[in-house]
């Protein structure tokens, strides 16, 4: 008796069995080899998102300064002493000439403050005026603006000894070059 | 269902597909009764062949009911299209009868004979193992070494009474009703319909019945000597009323010859030394030799002889007490106990199968066990297969939802492409931060002298001489970014109400007001003292002015030196760490 029992066992129960883990272990399978893929893909995509988002706030910061990029290199590449020399000209013609006189223009040779701890290329320029207070401060205030490069170095400002109400400037600046 | 094999000449699988087409074809995972013993099914057929009458009645085992069963002659047992109408109309009475199985109990009555056991084995071997023997190796334990075990059933018959010098003896029944039996078995396969079948020997149950029908003299032997057409029984109980011994005698085609059973009854009674046993006459048939009490009374004149009747039950014939023997449960059975009527119904020795299915048959079929193993299988299979599948389902759902999100679509090449477009901004946002660090207003001479102008305003007491600004780098070799450091130095005179003004710039709180004014007022953030990278130092000395001139107020002069009383020197260092936004990179432009 009992003659049928291995073949159930064998048919009934292990391979059955067997066909199942088979089958759903093929099933964890290919979803353990989608999930690794996808996991990638998820990694590159959100490289590429993370790298897209900072992209675009770079590039909104680089374009905000782009157009003062453009101006700095503009300026940067020009030879300071000229460009200063024709700013110089430039706004004293624009104000009183009484109030302002200029009275000397140097392009020291060697460099100092900023200059000596970079190195990006500078040049040093010395600039001296007799004038009034606030026209002078209106010369400064324009040149300074138009020029960004000029870093103020020495600042010296005495009474004239001809005139009272007009006062020596004498301001040393390092200029950034390109 | 397909012809089927014995599972032994098939191949594992085709086993298994041979057990799968049995569940699939047949109730026997479902209806137990294909496995039940005959007697134990509800609705019976007792069939009892005694040689000249063929007896058949159906019994309700739960009603416990008895009616007439189907026709059917002693000639009709030989001819197979008779049998197999007389199969088909018994089936169809059970499925009408809404039973789900029907019991077939075969008597037989024509036939009875014994056959010694060998000496050797009368006390080698257990009864159970000598049981088993009979059936399976019969010529190992006769003592007639020619028989032929295809030709006959041979089941042992235990003799119980003490002191007996025999375990016991083999009842002998030919095989020739095998063939009834078969055709009732098979027509249930072929009908999906269980037949289960029994073959009594008709003698045995009469025997075991003699319990509940005898009332032997107590303490003494008695014979009962059961009178069938064919044959006669005679069983010879001692005095407690256990077998002894079993004769038969057969007929040869004519009435009991008295002659013989006296001459039996005195020569066994000598050999068992039985004294005077009583004597019981059973008539088991309908036309019994009705003389025979009459001689046994003339020949045993001291011994007590009675004729015995089975009582009447329902339909069965007070001649025919078999199936209603046989049907009895043993509560309700025993007024005479012995050892020989408890083995007899307890222990099953009178119900012992003499023509049961034959194993190469019995064994195609798988058994019960299989059968409901097999039947849970199935179950079991759909179950895993239904969450295999579901399983699979939702795997494949994940894959369809993964599929169709946007990083899966997504091209790693573009990836790739944003790093390097990533990296060429950084390096333009780098060179931008670089220029626009450089750029910083960190130094401008028109923020320097609007601080100076709001530091001491025309008409408040207050005389600059000198003024001067200078700006020096920290000079650390080895860092990326430098901090610096501006001073102012300024000197001059001041009046008696200027000192406080002066006094109240030389505090901490006093200077970064003025500086905090200073970065509002320009929108320069080199003058703001609220970042914590930078450090404001302010130092004012006063003096007494020697050209002082006290004159009055209204000739004294703004430019005047000498109407100040006081001459003062105001130093104001102001420190950027190389932490502050404005420290200067000290690298070259990327």
């Amino acid at each position: 008796m009992h003659l049928y029992r291995k073949s159930i066992v064998i048919f009934g129960i292990i391979i059955p069995v067997m066909a199942g883990a088979m089958l759903v272990g093929i099933g964890f399978f290919i979803r353990s080899k989608m999930v690794a893929s996808f996991d990638a893909k998820q990694k590159n995509y959100k490289t590429y998102e993370i790298g897209r988002i900072a992209g675009r706030q770079i590039e909104s910061e680089v374009e905000r300064l782009h157009q003062h990029i453009n101006r700095w290199n503009s300026q940067l590449s020009q030879e300071t002493a000229s460009t200063v020399t024709t700013y110089l000209r430039e706004i004293c013609e624009h104000l009183p000439s009484k109030e302002i006189q200029q009275t000397a223009f140097e392009r020291p040779s060697t460099k100092s403050g900023f200059g000596t701890i970079s190195a990006q290329n500078s040049s040093q320029i010395r600039i001296a005026f007799r004038g009034t207070y606030r026209t002078i401060q209106r010369a400064f205030l324009e040149l300074e603006t138009r020029m960004p490069q000029l870093q103020l170095q020495e600042l010296r400002i005495d009474p004239s000894s001809a005139q009272s109400s007009l006062l020596n400037f004498q301001a040393s600046y390092t200029a950034w070059e390109r | 269902m397909a012809t089927l094999q014995h599972p032994g000449s098939l191949k594992a699988f085709q086993q298994y597909g041979q057990a799968c087409s049995i569940l699939a074809n047949s109730s026997r995972a479902t209806n137990p009764a294909w496995y039940q013993d005959a007697l134990a099914l509800n609705l019976q057929l007792h069939i009892r062949v005694d040689g000249v009458d063929v007896s058949t009645f159906y019994f309700d085992r739960n009603k416990n009911l008895w009616k007439n069963g189907p026709d059917l002659t002693p000639d009709a047992i030989k001819y197979p299209a008779k049998l197999s109408q007389f199969i088909e109309e018994a089936i169809q009475y059970a499925r009408s009868y809404q039973a789900t199985s029907l019991g077939v109990i075969l008597y037989i009555a024509d036939e009875f004979a014994t056959t010694e056991l060998k000496p050797d084995f009368d006390h080698s071997l257990s009864l159970s193992d000598l049981r088993n023997t009979a059936i399976a190796d019969p010529n190992s334990i006769l003592e007639d070494s020619s028989v032929v075990a295809t030709q006959a059933s041979w089941r042992v018959l235990p003799y119980a009474a003490s002191g007996s010098n025999i375990i016991g003896t083999t009842v002998t029944i030919s095989t020739r009703y095998a063939p009834l039996m078969s055709m009732l078995r098979e027509a249930g396969e072929n009908e999906n319909f269980p037949v289960v079948t029994h073959a009594l020997s008709a003698p045995l149950i009469a025997i075991m019945g003699l319990s509940q029908t005898l009332k032997p003299t107590t303490n003494h032997p008695f014979v009962a000597i059961l009178q069938y057409p064919w044959f006669t029984a005679l069983a010879f109980f001692d005095d407690a009323m256990n077998l002894r011994l079993i004769r038969s005698l057969q007929h040869h085609g004519i009435q009991c010859p008295t002659h013989l059973c006296r001459n039996a009854l005195v020569t066994t009674n000598a050999s068992l030394e039985f004294i005077e046993p009583d004597l019981f006459l059973l008539g088991l048939g309908q036309n019994i030799n009705a003389t025979q009490e009459t001689h046994l009374r003339l020949a045993f004149t001291n011994s007590r002889v009675e004729e015995v009747f089975f009582p009447l039950t329902h339909e069965v014939p007070t001649w025919c007490p078999e199936p209603t023997i046989a049907s009895q449960t043993a509560d309700c059975t025993t007024s005479l106990v012995s050892n020989t009527f408890m083995m007899l119904r307890e222990e099953k020795w009178a119900f012992q199968n003499f023509l049961p299915t034959p194993n190469d048959i019995a064994e195609i079929y798988p058994a019960r066990k299989e059968m409901q193993l097999l039947r849970i299988l199935r179950f079991a299979r759909v179950a895993i297969f239904t969450i295999a599948a579901l399983g699979i389902f939702y795997l494949c759902y994940r894959a369809i939802e993964l599929m169709r999100r946007p990083e899966w679509a997504f091209d790693s090449t573009r990836a790739a492409v944003i790093q390097d477009r990533l990296t060429q901004l950084s390096r333009e946002r780098k060179k931008s931060d670089y220029w626009n660090n450089l750029l910083e207003d960190r130094s401008k001479a028109w923020v320097s002298m609007e601080s100076l102008s709001q530091m001491f305003p025309e008409s408040t007491g207050i005389l600059i001489k000198t003024y001067s600004q200078t700006v020096k780098p920290d000079n650390t070799p080895g860092k990326v970014r430098v901090g610096f450091v501006k001073e102012w130095k300024l000197t001059g005179h001041v009046r008696d109400e200027a000192l406080e003004h002066l006094n109240t710039l030389n505090t901490r709180e006093g200077i970064s007001a003025h500086f905090s004014e200073i970065a509002r007022l320009t929108g320069n953030n080199s003058f703001n003292p609220g970042i914590g990278s930078r450090n404001l130092v302010v130092n004012l000395r006063t003096q007494e002015n020697n050209s002082y001139k006290p004159i009055p107020p209204e000739e004294i002069s703004d430019t005047d030196e000498s109407t100040y009383p006081f001459t003062f020197d105001l130093t104001i260092t102001q420190r950027f760490e190389a932490t502050d936004p404005l420290a200067i990179s000290v690298s070259k432009a990327p």
